[in-house]
Parts: C-alpha cells; sequence; structure tokens
C-alpha cells in the first residue's frame, strides 16, 4: 500500500488541478460576470461581490497550477478544502432562500431564466467529489512527478 | 569489538543525516508555504486590478444618450402613474418570449395612460454570440433612443432576434432595421458602426446589477419583481400598484 499511495495522491492532485484551472479559465474572459454570479447569491453589496467576482477566478487558476507543479500540495489541498466547504455553504444558503440561481461554478451563473431549476443537490454533491480529492492529498500529500519531492529529495 | 563500534558508529550518522533531512524538509515546507501563499494573494491582487482596469477600458469614452432617463440607463416610453421597469437583453430567448406575449397588453397600459413603461437594455449574455451581440445590440438601442425611436426599434430587434450561440445580426443588419423603423439618419448609422454606446451598455449593466439584476428579463411593477409574467399578470399587477 506505501507504494501506491503516491499513485492514487497523483491522481487527486492532477484531478484537483485539471478542476480548479477549468472553473478558473470559464470565469476569467468576463470578469464581470463573474461579479454578477456572486452577486446572484445576495451575501454581499454588488460592489463586494464585484471584487470576490474577479479575485476568484485568478485565485483558482493559480491553485490549479501549483497543484499541477505539485509545490505544498498540503496547504494547497487545504486551502482547496477550505474555498470548497465556503461554496457549499454559498450553495446551501441560496437554496435555504429559495433563490432561483445557477451556481455560476464554472462560468455562467445568474438568476435562472423561467423553466429552469436549480441543480443545487447536483452541485453540492460535486463539490464533495472535489472535497474528497483535497481530503486525499492532504492526508497522503506525497505524489509522483511534484516539485515536493525534488525539493524534499524523495521520489 | 570493532565490528560493533562500527555499527554504533553507523547507527549514529544515520541517525544524524536523518535528522538533517527532517531538519531540511521543515526549512523546505516553511518556505514553499510561504512562497505559495504569498503568490496565492498576488493573483487575488492581479485579479482585482484587472477587473477594475477592465471596466475602466469598457466604460471610457462613455457617452450618455441625453433621452436617457433613471440615471441615464433606462428609455421611458407612455407617461402614466404606475412605473414598469423592464431589463432585457437582446439576446436572451425569454425576454423574446415575454415581448412577444406581453407588448399587446403593455402597448394598452401606455396607450391609456396607465403606466410609464422604463426600458433597460443591458448585456449580460455577451457569451451567448461570438460577437458580443448584447452589448452590440444595446448600443444600437441606445442610438435609436437618440434618434427618437427606442420603441419601435426595439420591437423589430425581438422580431429578428438571432440563435444563441451564433454570430448575431451584424452592424449592417442593426442599420438596416433602424432604417426599416425610420432611422435614416447617418448619426444612427455611425453610431452603431463606431460603438458610440458600448461603454454606455457596459454602464447600464452595471447599474442594473448593483440594483440586484441578476437575469433577464426582470421585470419590476412599482419597484416590485414581477413573478408572473403572462399577460394576465403583468395587467394585475399594475391594478395592484395603481390603486
Amino acid at each position: 500500500m506505501t507504494a501506491t499511495w503516491p499513485w492514487i495522491s497523483t491522481v487527486a492532485r492532477l484531478g484537483l488541478a485539471a478542476v480548479w484551472l477549468g472553473a478558473g479559465l470559464l470565469k476569467i474572459g468576463d470578469l464581470a460576470g463573474s461579479g454578477r454570479a456572486v452577486n446572484a447569491y445576495e451575501i454581499f453589496p454588488y460592489e463586494i461581490a464585484k471584487v470576490i467576482g474577479a479575485v476568484l477566478p485568478f485565485l483558482e487558476i493559480t491553485l490549479g497550477l501549483l497543484l499541477l507543479a505539485g509545490l505544498a500540495v498540503r496547504l494547497i489541498a487545504g486551502i482547496s478544502a477550505a474555498l470548497l466547504l465556503i461554496f457549499i455553504a454559498g450553495i446551501s444558503w441560496a437554496w435555504s432562500q429559495g433563490l432561483q440561481i445557477d451556481c455560476g461554478c464554472f462560468g455562467s451563473g445568474g438568476t435562472l431564466s423561467a423553466g429552469q431549476t436549480p441543480q443545487y443537490l447536483l452541485d453540492i454533491a460535486r463539490d464533495l467529489g472535489f472535497l474528497v480529492l483535497a481530503g486525499i492529498l492532504l492526508w497522503q500529500p506525497r505524489t509522483r512527478y511534484s516539485i515536493d519531492g525534488v525539493l524534499m529529495g524523495e521520489e | 569489538m570493532s565490528g560493533k563500534s562500527n555499527r554504533d558508529r553507523g547507527k549514529a550518522k544515520r541517525i544524524v543525516q536523518e535528522q538533517l533531512a527532517r531538519e531540511r524538509r521543515r526549512r523546505v515546507t516553511l518556505w514553499t508555504s510561504l512562497g505559495v501563499v504569498a503568490v496565492l494573494v498576488i493573483a487575488g491582487l492581479i485579479g482585482w486590478g484587472f477587473a477594475a482596469s477592465q471596466e475602466n477600458e469598457k466604460t471610457a469614452g462613455l457617452t450618455t444618450p441625453s433621452v436617457a432617463v433613471d440615471e441615464g440607463t433606462a428609455f421611458a416610453v407612455g407617461t402614466g402613474p404606475v412605473k414598469i421597469d423592464i431589463y432585457e437583453d437582446f439576446m436572451c430567448p425569454a425576454c423574446g418570449q415575454f415581448e412577444a406575449s406581453a407588448q399587446t397588453t403593455i402597448d394598452q397600459l401606455v396607450a391609456d395612460g396607465k403606466v410609464t413603461v422604463l426600458y433597460h437594455p443591458i448585456a449580460i449574455l455577451d457569451h451567448a454570440s461570438t460577437t458580443e451581440y448584447s452589448t452590440r445590440s444595446a448600443g444600437a438601442s441606445a442610438a435609436a433612443a437618440q434618434g427618437g425611436k427606442f420603441a419601435e426599434y426595439h420591437r423589430v430587434l425581438f422580431a429578428n432576434q438571432p440563435q444563441e450561440g451564433g454570430p448575431g445580426l451584424d452592424n449592417g443588419k442593426l442599420i438596416e432595421l433602424g432604417r426599416s423603423v425610420g432611422l435614416t439618419d447617418a448619426s444612427f448609422a455611425d453610431a452603431v458602426n463606431e460603438g458610440t454606446y458600448y461603454p454606455w451598455a457596459t454602464k447600464a449593466t452595471d447599474t442594473a446589477a448593483s440594483r440586484g439584476v441578476n437575469s433577464t428579463p426582470t421585470v419590476r411593477v412599482g419597484g416590485k419583481d414581477l413573478t408572473d409574467r403572462t399577460p394576465q399578470g403583468l395587467t394585475a399587477a399594475v391594478e395592484a400598484a395603481g390603486a
């Protein structure tokens, strides 16, 4: 099992990297739209929602790149887990308030038009799946082909 | 004897090496953690700065149509006491459906002098066309308003609404539609071709978002969100607001 874990963790690391890169890249082309997606949660005043909407895609892409490189994997996994928990809390809030919104997790976002139903359960389940990946890395941060490995003189 | 002391020496050496390696790992972890946190903070700041400059860039050279009301974000039709705010994106299919179903009712309410309709063209669906049709059409509608033909132009835009995911209508077609409702002036064509009102469209969209408009169509009667957007629902809401 000791020989297997680094490989499992490597898959988790690259998977989570793909998630962050995808989420960030899909938002970065329309930062104003990203701000509106945050605004749709009706949690923050618009000015603050705009800042969050602008900062988030850059943060997500950076997390993705750091995971891809395998630098400070345990720390990044911790930050990822925290961020995912915040996202899950946000979606749960929208659900509890009866808002009819698209979570804006991977671009778009905003209020749904008539005839569309929110996918809150699916969104949360998906985020929980990502949380498992982060959990694996928190627990077993040693992975193959990582800068961490080179710096630590392992592998 | 010497064999045992060699083993001891070897063991001691290994312990020292392990300690050094642990020490080294701790140092590496500390510095990479600090570095990574710094990188994340910088990335966030870049995002913030980037968005601010993007907003400045998109609203630079702002020209607000002189006929625009409500902080320069809307065009009024009618003079009745009950205010209806309609936030629409010319790219949005649900807006097209709303217009198709509610138009005669709205016209009647305006003709009866019951309502003032404030049309807010906004651009939240630029990603739904390959040519940012939302911004271009909203800008063209502002030019039409400047030419005194907002209501007519707004109608032909929805009647000729392009498919989502396509290129939208090109500027030539936008000008041609204008001509069909009497916007024959060169100033209209120039405004469409030069994108005179694109910054205005961005600004109007931002103002709408600050008012909690997160989707189109958003219809507010007397300031209250209209959930039942059928003609009956609209009429009922107007009566409730007017009473």
